[in-house]
């Protein structure tokens, strides 16, 4: 029972590290979920105006998955996510992060910093965040969904 | 989802990424696709007097196949009579970068916003031709 609470507690504190220097590092990355009521090894974050699945692809050596645990191989953002009223946009950009019993500080520090090159790089690809940076209002446009 | 080398070459290196002056009366602008489908993309080309495509350019928010896509995209018009690029098909991007089906609407995108970009180029030209009738008929 102690060690079941060190280890929450151990993870709980990678969880809020690798929460603060993202976002410290990149605007307009947001927290899905509760911010403390919520699985100590869970954290699950929306890149505005990049994609979920361009992330994962740009962070090979990550295992990460895009909205919930079990959808990544179909293109519908997380229904969880959705349900628990994230827009359909920010559900599109969503990246679920697992930390575990084996994970260690050095592992939370690399994938941070694969995390904010990857939302740097995709971002300086993405026409919505040029138009999000030149002031457009992104809802303001006559979109063509497909 | 197991992804072709030249999908991962296109994702990792992409080609002609970035803004050409949407104001420009040479420049034609195509944005395709919306946010809450995962995918949008904007293509630009600048186009001669010729009707040469000169230059091509674009961002996408999308998967890696999108990405791919339009990077293909841009560089196959480079060089292209405006003709010859719309004759590029969907399915021409579809076998070079053996997409699954899954993801063949990336390539349909692809296609969309050759096109789009190219009708946006006519309807600045023909709006300048008949600015400059007018002028015309004003002296």
């Amino acid at each position: 029972m102690q060690l079941l609470d060190e280890e929450a507690q151990r993870l709980t504190a990678l969880r809020e590290r690798m929460f603060k220097e993202i976002t410290k590092a990149c605007p307009e990355v947001y927290l899905n979920g509760h911010p403390t009521k919520r699985l100590p090894g869970n954290l699950n974050l929306s890149f505005a105006y990049v994609e979920g699945e361009s992330m994962i692809m740009g962070m090979s050596e990550l295992a990460v998955s895009s909205g919930s645990a079990c959808t990544s191989a179909s293109l519908e953002p997380s229904y969880v996510l959705k349900a628990i009223g994230v827009g359909e946009e920010l559900a599109h950009t969503s990246i679920r992060f697992g930390l575990g019993r084996f994970t260690t500080e050095e592992e939370v520090g690399f994938a941070i910093k694969k995390v904010i090159e990857t939302v740097t790089k995709l971002r300086n690809l993405s026409p919505l965040w040029e138009m999000a940076q030149e002031g457009i209002d992104l809802k303001s446009i006559q979109w063509s969904p497909h | 989802m197991a992804y072709s080398k030249k999908v991962l070459d296109h994702f990792n290196n992409p080609q002609n990424v970035g803004s050409l002056d949407k104001a420009s009366k040479d420049v034609g602008t195509g944005v395709v696709g919306a946010p809450e489908c995962g995918d949008v993309m904007k293509l630009q080309v600048r186009i001669n007097d010729q009707g040469i495509i000169e230059d091509a350019k674009f961002k996408t928010f999308g998967c890696g196949s999108a990405i791919a896509s339009s990077s293909l995209a841009t560089e196959w018009i480079k060089g292209k009579s405006v003709e010859d690029a719309l004759k590029i098909k969907n399915t021409d991007i579809v076998n070079e970068l053996a997409l699954p089906p899954i993801k063949i609407h990336c390539s349909v995108l692809a296609e969309d916003a050759i096109k789009a970009a190219v009708k946006d180029y006519l309807a600045k030209q023909a709006k300048k031709k008949s600015e400059g009738s007018d002028d015309h008929g004003n002296r």
